[in-house]
């Protein structure tokens, strides 16, 4: 081993490049938060071996891709492949996430490392990207119906947004064309952006350092005569000093990667990689469902309507990018500990709670148009053959009773106290809100019946 | 920034490279005006011959891989609409006779459609929800929702077309009830020949 080391460095003289970019110095206070970054390097390196290995048996058309994937499924390590891919891009969109706001909180995104921010940016866009376009290639159900609504989206942009579906869709309609599109795109296109915008990130990180953890107080007096540049050059050379080898820190990286890929090939090996039926567009009681890390932005979806529906999603997610793309240029100050920042991690914590709290809303919320309440002990014959009534009518895609439901109309976990029993049989059979329909066509013991039920909601 | 970097003896941190050293171009005078250097010269050559290349290259790449997005027929709107993903037919197509189909009832029929898709020339089953509204007139809706595009399924009790994902509703004559959706559900071209219901191409665009 040595010897070939020493053939290859007698002629290319490559160790001094090795032992300069192990033995270089880094900040000290180098903990395990910092790993966020490695880990997710290590999880885009786990779906680039396991995605080309898929791309050797995968066919990419309407008629083969299902049976393609079936195929991969049967054949030796084929399921475990796919499986590692599926677990480890549900890691890579949440490790991405963990990096960037560990990045946001200490500070790392100021002066000097803007441009590491911007990059790192767009690598997020991508992964989001690779998702979305990963998603369709099984060509399953769940593939089928999130392109349908996902190209609907992207497509809600004013003006271009027509241009921008029928360019993501390959025309009007979705079909071979989509599929090969996205299949391009996502073996070809994004790798590439992907492997440019790696290299440039890390080049970034490798050239400035890693950014020190924040400190309150400086470790060198500020001094009012040095520039920007000079002051940051004077502090940083102070953390380097009192900091250690980068090759000292790289156990760290190892660990994690180590305990991410005995998570990921776990949860291929006892989970697989799931699949619903084959895509069918004529499903009629499909209840098509995102994947975990875009539950959020579908969640939201719920409280825009009207009109200017399209505009307002369009104007929210973009100005939600333009925000976040450009954060190093709204955030600045030189203060970086997050105690000293109280607005930024106080906007933080509120977009945490959000995401968090739309994906949970998204994961528990009922689908609309399926439900059936129940019943609970104890209730009447009156009371049950109203619910009865309730099911068969479909109330519960409009309205919720003890959280099941849908969430158009108001919440009747609770009727029978908000509402005097006429006021309810007034609202089923003529109702003062348009956008309730009238069920005129009930029999007079059906409504009664109805009304028994809802009124014994309290 | 850290000197034991490799090649960190070449560049100083800090200061940024010159790309054209100053000692190369000869001083401006009032008689020559401003020279430029030979070196100067070539590198601004190979930007306009990169560029040009570049730009060569891209052009029937990018123009094929966009060529969906522009040569689009669909007018350009400010607010933008969802579209139906439903594979397109030109054909007239019969779904049923008229008077099999009860009044104000939709009934979800599977047709087989010659479609193109793509590359490929097939025939597949279309779903439509076929809608009597008296003795000659009939509607034909696809069975997407104009929100977002999810499957409608039309719930009996409710007497109402109802979407799973974001809880849009329609009524049978396809008009908005309630939830997000901003516009009716998509009508096909229908008509009547001989007692059999026909139903033609979806809007431009819809």
């Amino acid at each position: 081993m040595h010897r070939i080391g020493r053939w290859v460095d007698e002629r290319l003289n490559v160790s001094p490049l090795i032992a300069g970019f192990l033995d270089r110095k880094v900040p000290g206070n180098i903990g395990w938060f910092h790993t966020l970054g490695s880990a997710t390097l290590f999880l885009l390196i786990v779906q680039i071996a396991t995605g080309i290995a898929l791309s050797m048996s995968y066919v990419p058309s309407p008629d083969h891709a299902y049976q393609s994937i079936l195929y991969i499924d049967q054949t030796p390590f084929g399921g475990a492949v796919r499986g590692i891919h599926h677990w480890a891009a549900g890691l890579l969109v949440l490790f991405i996430g963990l990096h960037i706001l560990r990045v946001f909180i200490w500070g790392a995104h100021r002066y000097p490392r803007e441009i590491t921010w911007l990059v790192g940016a767009g690598l997020f866009f991508i992964v989001l990207g690779f998702a979305f376009t990963g998603y369709l290639l099984p060509w399953d159900q769940k593939a089928y119906w999130a392109t349908v609504v996902g190209t609907n989206i992207a497509g809600s942009a004013p003006l271009i947004g027509g241009a921008v579906m029928e360019f993501l869709r390959g025309g009007e309609q979705l079909g071979a064309v989509t599929l090969a599109r996205f299949y391009g795109i996502h073996i070809w296109v994004l790798p590439a952006l992907l492997l440019v915008l790696v290299g440039a990130h890390l080049f970034g990180v490798i050239r400035q350092g890693i950014a020190a953890s924040p400190r309150r107080h400086a470790i060198v007096a500020s001094d009012p005569d040095l520039s920007r540049r000079e002051a940051y050059e004077r502090e940083y050379a102070a953390e380097k000093r009192a900091g250690k080898p980068f090759w000292d820190s790289l156990l760290k990286d190892a660990v994690v990667a180590a305990i991410l890929l005995v998570v990921v090939v776990a949860l291929a090996l006892t989970q697989g990689a799931p699949l619903e039926p084959r895509a069918d567009p004529n499903a009629t009681n499909y209840v098509p469902r995102p994947e975990w890390y875009f539950l959020d932005m579908f969640q939201m979806l719920w409280y825009f309507t009207g009109d200017l529906e399209p505009l307002l999603i369009f104007l929210v997610f973009t100005f939600g990018a333009v925000i976040f793309l450009l954060i190093p240029f709204i955030d600045r100050g030189t203060a970086r500990h997050p105690r000293q920042r109280p607005i930024a991690m106080g906007l933080t914590a509120v977009v945490v709670v959000a995401i968090v709290g739309l994906t949970y809303l998204g994961a528990s919320a009922t689908p609309a148009g399926v439900v059936k309440i129940p019943p609970t002990d104890g209730m009447a014959q009156a009371e049950l053959n109203g619910l009865a009534t309730f099911n068969e009518q479909g109330c519960a895609s409009c309205h919720q009773i003890r959280g099941l439901g849908g969430h158009t109309g108001p919440d009747l976990s609770r009727a029978g106290f908000r509402w005097e029993p006429a006021a309810i049989r007034d609202q089923i059979v003529t109702p003062k809100d348009t956008k309730m329909p009238s069920y005129d066509g009930l029999t007079q013991e059906q409504l009664d019946d109805l009304v028994t039920y809802l009124t014994s909601l309290k | 920034m850290d000197d034991r970097r490799p090649g960190a003896d070449r560049l100083p941190d800090g200061a940024p490279e010159s790309v054209d050293p100053p000692v190369d171009d000869p001083p401006a005078t009032a008689e020559t005006g401003p020279r430029l250097s030979r070196r100067s010269f070539v590198l601004r050559a190979l930007t306009v011959v990169g560029g040009g290349i570049a730009a060569i290259l891209a052009a029937p790449v990018v123009g094929f891989v966009t060529a969906p997005g522009w040569r689009s027929s669909r007018a350009v709107r400010f607010l933008s609409t969802s579209v139906a993903p439903t594979l397109r037919s030109n054909d007239w197509t019969s779904v049923g006779k008229l008077l099999d189909f009860e009044v104000g009832v939709p009934t979800y029929v599977l047709v087989d459609r010659p479609v193109v898709d793509g590359w490929a020339q097939e025939t597949v089953p279309v779903g439509v929800q076929v809608v009597r509204q008296d003795e000659a007139e009939v509607a034909a809706f696809d069975p997407h929702c104009t929100h977002l595009g999810c499957p409608l399924a039309w719930s009996t009790g409710a007497e109402t077309f109802v979407c799973p994902c974001h809880g849009g509703s329609f009524n049978a004559a396809g008009e908005v009830l309630s939830g997000p959706p901003p516009r009716p559900m998509v009508r096909y071209e229908t008509r009547v020949d001989a007692g059999e219901v026909l139903i033609g191409s979806l809007p431009e665009g819809a």
